[in-house]
């Protein structure tokens, strides 16, 4: 294995004698040293123990200087073993002859691979992303470094009157849905929609941005205790339970900031569609039941019945 | 009334019973007086529940009816279906009695009053073809002080007890119906809890009843024949019992039927 990794470009002899080398470079040093440690010892005369100590470290230097210079030779000879290793260093790692006991190279090749397959669908899932923006307000388009705009967008400002009138206008174009509106916390509208005796809908808007719905069953009660309209609790049933999910998705679907108005419209004749919900079967595969659920889902440009796990 | 939630109602069964008794005992003390508002019509209950249809499950050839039930109870199980407890309806029958014919020739109408452990603080009275009534549970006292007026046939009186199972949002019960020491068939009943109008679930009904019901599924009750658009009550599916009541009563006895 060592072979395989350190041939062709490396030279095993010169290998060895670049270690030789080292060895003699470092006892060359240490014997500098030693020599600048004792200093001008054991001589009688003062001329002659600074004679002797000048040549005694002039000679260990030379003999420094030699070895380093022999030692640089050598390295060229040995080459760069590592160079073409595509981990670099790391991949020494797996000269460890203890593979058994730490697998430490093949975690190591297997944390590169996920952090690299991570990296790619980062970068996928982000394109796809910036290509169908959810933000859902005209002003917040921009580049999200950008600080807010001081000034409120013209389309969260819009008189509670004009909100008063697109509701109604929109009950009134669907019989088999009642819309109840009402304002318990200031000027945010929040509307009870019943549709037909299927189900019922707690809308809540800011302006005209639907911010939350959640849909029950029509047998299930929608104010909490003290007669105010819930909603946090979610519905007892999980076919209403699939529903809302259906329908949060659709809030985020559609989505025109220009025209709150119609993304408003879309959104209930989107929800409309839903008066037959326990009636109509699949439109894939034909049944009423799947999994205990019946179609929960409702095509955004259709309107067409399927399960959740049947739509494309 | 006496329509709790569904998760109220569960947990306050055992709780209620002990309460009935001691109810009655009031009741049974002093006269009922009409002002109490003792029995209301059933149309200004606000009770709803899901649509529900009760039928009968023949037993299968050269079984018994526990054998039956097991075969039943287990392919609800394989299908990832819930024990939930269990449950109980009951049916005592009354005539009403000769004194208050006022022709003589006129055939007696019978009279049912009938308890749903799902609704334990409720009793149902019934005519064939007739009036449902909901009233509180202490109407079986009424109904004591009313003897010269309505006869309870003792040796009519039938249930059917079982298991409740849930399954998403299908309530399955799973009874053997009792007549005396006898069991003498099986009723199934299912209730698909979101929904309110009959007429817009019996596809999606029946299709769950043949997952596990195969070619025993049932044809559409006659109850909801004539509901239309209007909401479910439990009231419909009391009569559903009675219907099937009435019908097992009229069979034969079942040959191979074990005593329970």
């Amino acid at each position: 294995m060592a072979e395989g990794v350190l041939s062709p470009g490396v030279n095993l002899e010169a290998f060895s004698q670049a270690i030789a080398a080292i060895q003699a470079l470092r006892s060359s040093v240490t014997r500098v040293f030693d020599c600048l440690k004792d200093g001008m010892r054991n001589k009688e005369t003062l001329e002659g123990r600074e004679k002797s100590f000048v040549s005694c470290f002039q000679e260990s230097l030379h003999s420094v200087s030699r070895d380093l210079s022999e030692l640089e030779r050598l390295s060229n000879l040995v080459g760069k073993p590592s160079e073409n290793h595509p981990l670099h260093n790391s991949g020494l790692l797996s000269l460890d002859p203890v593979q058994d006991k730490t697998p430490l190279y093949s975690q190591l090749l297997q944390a590169y691979k996920w952090s690299n397959k991570l990296q790619y669908h980062a970068g996928l899932a982000s394109g796809l992303l910036n290509q169908q923006s959810l933000k859902r307000s005209a002003n917040q388009m921009g580049v999200s470094a950008k600080r807010r705009p001081k000034a409120q967008p013209t389309t969260l400002v819009l008189p509670p009157q004009y909100v008063d009138d697109v509701i109604s206008r929109i009950d009134r174009m669907f019989p088999e849905m009642s819309i109840h509106l009402s304002r318990p916390n200031g000027t945010s509208a929040m509307l009870l929609v019943t549709l037909g005796k299927v189900l019922k809908v707690i809308v809540v808007m800011r302006s005209l941005f639907i911010d939350r719905t959640i849909v029950k069953g029509y047998n299930e009660d929608v104010h909490t205790e003290d007669g105010k309209v819930d909603i946090w609790s979610k519905s007892n049933y999980q076919v209403f339970q699939k529903v809302t999910d259906h329908a949060t998705t659709a809030l985020l679907h559609y989505q025109l900031p220009q025209m709150p108005d119609v993304v408003v419209r879309s959104f209930m004749t989107w929800l409309r569609s839903y008066i037959k919900l326990f009636q109509a079967p699949c439109q894939r595969c034909g049944k009423f039941l799947q999994d205990g659920l019946p179609p929960t889902w409702r095509d955004f440009r259709t309107l067409e019945a399927f399960h959740d796990t049947c739509r494309q | 009334m006496c329509f709790l939630p569904r998760r109220e109602r569960e947990a306050s069964i055992y709780k209620s019973l002990l309460q009935i008794d001691l109810k009655d005992y009031i009741v049974s003390a002093e006269p009922p007086s009409p002002s109490q508002g003792l029995v209301q019509p059933y149309v200004q209950t606000s009770g709803t529940m899901g649509v529900t249809c009760v039928s009968q499950m023949p037993v299968a050839e050269g079984k018994s009816v526990q054998q039956t039930v097991e075969i039943l109870t287990r392919k609800l199980e394989l299908l990832g279906a819930e024990k939930q407890g269990t449950f109980c309806v009951d049916c005592e029958t009354y005539h009403t009695a000769a004194s208050t014919m006022g022709n003589q020739g006129q055939a007696g109408k019978l009279m049912y009053v009938m308890h749903n452990s799902e609704y334990p603080l409720s009793c149902f009275a019934l005519f064939e073809n007739g009036p449902c009534l909901i009233a509180d549970a202490n109407f079986d006292v009424l109904m004591v002080k009313l003897k010269g007026f309505f006869q309870n046939a003792k040796a009519n009186k039938i249930e059917s007890r079982g298991t409740r199972y849930q399954y998403c949002d299908f309530l399955v019960k799973v009874g053997t119906v009792t007549m005396g020491p006898s069991a003498r068939g099986i009723s199934v009943e299912v209730e698909y809890c979101p929904c309110v109008v009959a007429n817009d679930c019996w596809n999606l009904l029946m299709e769950f009843m043949q997952s596990f019901m195969g070619n025993h599924t049932p044809g559409i009750p006659s109850v909801f024949g004539n509901k239309h658009d209007s909401i479910y009550s439990p009231g419909d599916t009391m009569a559903q019992y009675m219907e099937l009541f009435n019908k097992i009563r009229k069979q034969q006895q079942v040959p191979v039927a074990g005593i329970r």
